[in-house]
């Protein structure tokens, strides 16, 4: 369920107007979101979901309770505030009680646009149309989703503060598989406005990638030479990212702790090739106006020129620790360079180019040892040229070697996110040498 | 007809009973207009999920409660089949006009799929049933005070921390879904079950060394209520787990090699549920998750053909198991419990896939196995696991006998990192303790483990079972699948187990 910051606004007031607490906030977010899947050529699934949820959260001599509903009347909000008054009254005392915010200052992110919002799903057919048109004109099975996404999330205060941001979605990821079922590629792309989602050329990457009969290569496990595209240089990054916790580095429990006590902010980790930042103002990627907790993001490096520079922190964190509270960042843009990956593959006497990964775990947080297994679009290079489709194989890798080891990096592109969370990471092909695959799949 | 605006009951956070909350007579009304604007609108089937859910989440760390909330949400979803397409819509209100709305924007989006159903979706026809069904609970976890659970997330992060942990996070989490199905072939089904999640992790830290270790909690997530929490032994536990945090920091590192692997059913769930559970839904064998969850290393062809594993090797499939996760008297397709009751590998042979509505005849098969699950009211039902569990050794077998004979072991307790690729053959799962085991005796805890393996070669590898006194049953909240992801709750029992020549890996940073 969709709501202009209008019907936001009164709602949050009446909310507002019911509390009998020291002080109160209200959080509520919501939309519409459509996605329709395909398999083989042809539909399988679809749905359109219209959600909303609003969370009180009672502030009582430095106790706080929340109760969430889903349900906007008179009624349902009053019910609602008297509940999480009433679990405050419960709770003990939080040490770190940090009281609702204030006004805030935001800079904006444009990540609107009135026509991606108002579309149907006989759009997201015809997405889905062009990836099974190539499909069958290459003689390629298809599968994928597209999805549309319509969304807001505002924040009110009774200390004054109101944020509303709205968003507009869209997304359509593809795999093709050859007939035989034996090797398979994907692309996928995901935009806030959706006449910059270029369909034609997801079918075209997607199809292309799986339409190879030769029977894919084994490779031994082993210390190769990796060419990683946006996507998946994406997922590795997005780890990093998430392990950028302040409170975990100053308790030594994280790669980003000192030895001995404290964070490593400050250090150089990295390549200099590295760089990463958060702007909801980046063209590209922007990041979200109002992040979490309400606190404004702003534009900031995470890592700069391979030198930690920031970690996020929670405001109770940063008031315990006297420090500025910086919310999580779902997006972010990995610095680039100017080499394609055809000249990175030029460069390669014997490696990989990997398409994606799939399910990629941190084995151990300390080293940042991250597990995963390459998918959809493995192919083996020798002596500077492509070479055969190989088949997938499992990593385990030291993500701090992995990112202090880049030897290229592509221009920054947008990489895919489902639509419906807000990422919009981008990110560069990376060349990276010593990339540890440890073991065979025989996943297709 | 005239009816309430909203269902006649006040929101579901001041209630704290376990029967049921919608009103019978408005949901039933709210079917016949939704079902009867299907048919008129064209519709050859329809069906309807009204529903409430119910949630609690406590977080503490240390020495503090961060979070305490309390969520209650309504909504509808209306499927309809017209011309051989799905259409779809969800959303919150439960009102008539709401649901007029919704089955026009279902129908609207079946007709916008039509360009692209190239193969008509084709249903069987399931038997229509009207009847309710509730979970059987002592205790209901809403019904405890929120003092009461902040109280023991604070004991269990004072125990840990008080036997050696420097840190200590813990959090509950709590649920109640209550669902009523209707749909055009005249079922009305009324049902509502509740499941709880106890969870801690303690973390002994070595400053000097900049090393870190963590204990999780072993307890599992059950379909039960406030009773089982209390019951668990939570405090007592975090005590081990202190200790056992901090002497992981001391503990001799893993030498990878190859070993005798004896698994803990608090391990072994996982395992089953990513090799086992996944590689036999039929929706990814036949590609409707291939561009996400993955497919499947299993063929329709392989149906009774394949030898997944050994000759010890029973893994049945169930909605019945007392506090299992998946346990309900009817899945999302409206199919009930008992079609959920199969093997699907028989002394090693592999014998059913697990199949939703519309799946079975692209197979050859006449039934689907109700296997469907939507994680909301207002999103699309999918194919989804029910419990499914490893059976115990029918002849008598102690974890003594069971480790009698191995010479160069290990033994796995807790699930750790995992990760398995998108056929569920290679995976690699971590685990919260490692012991030696030497000469047929448990020896020294063992630090920075992981297994890695192929699905059918390692259950084929399984040599051993204890018998049904040691089946323990174990799970999770939060099985992830499709696109958008659902999330879904699901239990898998087995018996500790042992596999023959398994590789294990050190992750340690100084191995």
């Amino acid at each position: 369920m969709f709501l202009s910051s209008d019907d936001v606004k009164a709602i949050a007031d009446q909310v507002l107007a019911h509390s009998r607490a020291d002080a109160c906030a209200v959080h509520i977010h919501g939309g519409l979101d459509q996605s329709l899947r395909f398999a083989r050529g042809g539909a399988t699934t679809n749905l359109a979901s219209a959600e909303a949820i609003l969370r009180v959260s009672s502030h009582i001599c430095g106790r706080i309770g929340s109760c969430s509903i889903s349900r906007f009347d008179g009624e349902a909000l009053a019910a609602a505030v008297v509940r999480s008054e009433e679990i405050a009254r419960m709770l003990p005392v939080d040490p770190d009680y940090v009281a609702p915010l204030g006004p805030q200052n935001y800079g904006f992110s444009n990540r609107y646009d009135e026509a991606t919002a108002n579309l149907r799903l006989d759009a997201l057919a015809n997405a889905a149309a062009r990836v099974i048109e190539e499909g069958a004109r290459i003689g390629v099975d298809t599968f994928g989703c597209a999805t549309t996404a319509r969304r807001f999330n505002a924040f009110a205060t009774s200390a004054g503060l109101f944020a509303y941001e709205r968003r507009s979605e869209i997304d359509l990821s593809a795999t093709a598989r050859n007939r035989a079922d034996s090797w398979s590629g994907w692309a996928g792309a995901h935009q806030f406005f959706a006449d910059r989602l270029d369909a034609e050329r997801i079918a075209r990457v997607a199809c292309a990638k799986g339409a190879h009969d030769a029977t894919p290569v084994d490779l031994e496990p082993g210390a190769y030479t990796v060419v990683l595209e946006p996507d998946a240089a994406t997922e590795l990054t997005f780890w990093l990212i998430r392990a950028m916790e302040a409170r975990a580095a100053d308790e030594g429990r994280s790669f980003f702790a000192r030895p001995g006590g404290g964070a490593l902010i400050g250090e150089k980790l990295f390549d200099e090739k590295l760089t990463i930042r958060v702007d909801p103002a980046d063209p590209l990627a922007p990041e979200a106006a109002v992040g979490f907790e309400g606190l404004p993001q702003r534009a900031r490096a995470f890592v700069e020129n391979g030198v930690v520079t920031t970690l996020y922190r929670s405001r109770a964190w940063a008031q315990r620790t006297g420090s500025e509270a910086i919310p999580f960042a779902r997006n972010f843009v990995m610095s680039g360079g100017d080499v394609s990956i055809d000249d990175m593959v030029r460069s390669v006497r014997r490696g990989v180019l990997v398409t994606r990964f799939w399910y990629t775990n941190v084995v151990e947080p300390k080293s940042l040892l991250l597990t995963g297994l390459t998918r959809d679009g493995n192919f083996l290079i020798e002596n500077g040229r492509i070479v055969a489709p190989m088949r997938n194989m499992r990593f385990n890798q030291r993500l701090g070697d992995l990112f202090s080891n880049i030897k290229a990096l592509g221009p920054t592109r947008r990489t895919w996110r489902a639509a419906g969370d807000g990422g919009a990471p981008a990110a560069p092909a990376m060349l990276v040498e010593g990339f540890n695959f440890s073991s065979k799949s025989s996943g297709i | 007809m005239a009816l309430a605006a909203t269902p006649s009951t006040t929101e579901a956070s001041c209630r704290g009973r376990s029967a049921f909350a919608l009103d019978r007579a408005l949901l039933y009304d709210l079917a016949d207009v939704a079902l009867t604007a299907a048919r008129q609108g064209g519709a050859s089937y329809a069906d309807l999920r009204i529903g409430e859910t119910r949630r609690q989440y406590a977080f503490a760390k240390d020495d503090r409660l961060e979070n305490f909330d309390e969520r209650a949400s309504q909504g509808f979803g209306v499927r309809v089949l017209l011309d051989g397409c799905w259409g779809f819509y969800g959303a919150r209100r439960l009102d008539v006009h709401s649901l007029r709305d919704g089955v026009e924007r279902a129908l609207e989006n079946a007709r916008a799929v039509r360009p692209i159903q190239f193969q008509p979706i084709e249903l069987e026809r399931l038997p229509a049933h009207e009847t309710e069904w509730i979970m059987p609970m002592v205790v209901d976890p809403f019904d405890a005070p929120a003092g009461e659970k902040a109280d023991l997330l604070l004991s269990i992060i004072a125990s840990a921390r008080d036997h050696g942990a420097d840190f200590c996070s813990a959090s509950l989490s709590a649920a109640c879904e209550e669902r009523f199905f209707a749909n055009s072939l005249g079922s009305r089904i009324h049902q509502t079950r509740t499941r709880v999640a106890p969870s801690f992790q303690a973390t002994a830290v070595d400053r000097a060394s900049g090393r870190f270790a963590t204990r999780d909690c072993l307890a599992p997530a059950r379909g039960a209520g406030w009773d089982y929490v209390l019951g668990a032994g939570l405090v007592e536990e975090a005590a081990r787990a202190g200790e056992e945090a901090r002497a992981k920091l001391d503990a001799k590192p893993v030498t990878q090699g190859d070993y005798d692997v004896v698994i803990d059913p608090t391990n072994l769930w996982l395992t089953i549920h990513e090799t086992v559970g996944h590689s036999t839904e039929l929706d990814r064998v036949l590609g409707w998750e291939a561009n996400f969850a993955g497919t499947s290393f299993v063929k329709p062809n392989m149906l009774n053909e394949l030898r997944f594993g050994s000759e010890l090797m029973t893994i049945v499939a169930d909605r019945a198991q007392p506090g299992a996760l998946a346990t309900i008297g009817f899945d999302d397709d409206g199919a009930p419990a008992e079609a959920a009751e199969f093997a699907i590998v028989e002394k090693g042979m592999f014998k059913n896939f697990q199949m939703a509505l519309g799946q079975a005849h692209l197979i050859g098969l006449s039934h689907s196995n109700g296997c469907a699950y939507a994680d909301s009211p207002t999103t699309f039902p999918i194919q989804r696991m029910p419990n499914i569990s490893l059976k115990p050794n029918p002849q008598k077998c102690s974890f003594d006998d069971l480790i009698s004979d191995v010479e160069n072991g290990i033994y796995v307790i807790g699930a750790g990192s995992w990760s398995i690729d998108q056929q569920r053959d290679n995976f690699q799962f971590g685990g919260q303790l490692f012991y030696e085991v030497k000469n047929g005796k448990l020896g020294d805890l063992l630090r920075d483990g992981a297994y890695q393996g192929r699905t059918t070669q390692f259950w084929n590898s399984l040599a051993g079972l204890c018998d049904a006194s040691a089946y323990h049953l174990d799970g999770t909240f939060t099985c992830g699948k499709a696109e958008p992801v659902q999330l879904a709750p699901v239990s898998h029992g087995s018996p500790p187990a042992l596999f023959r020549n398994v590789r294990v890996l050190n992750t340690s940073d100084d191995a």
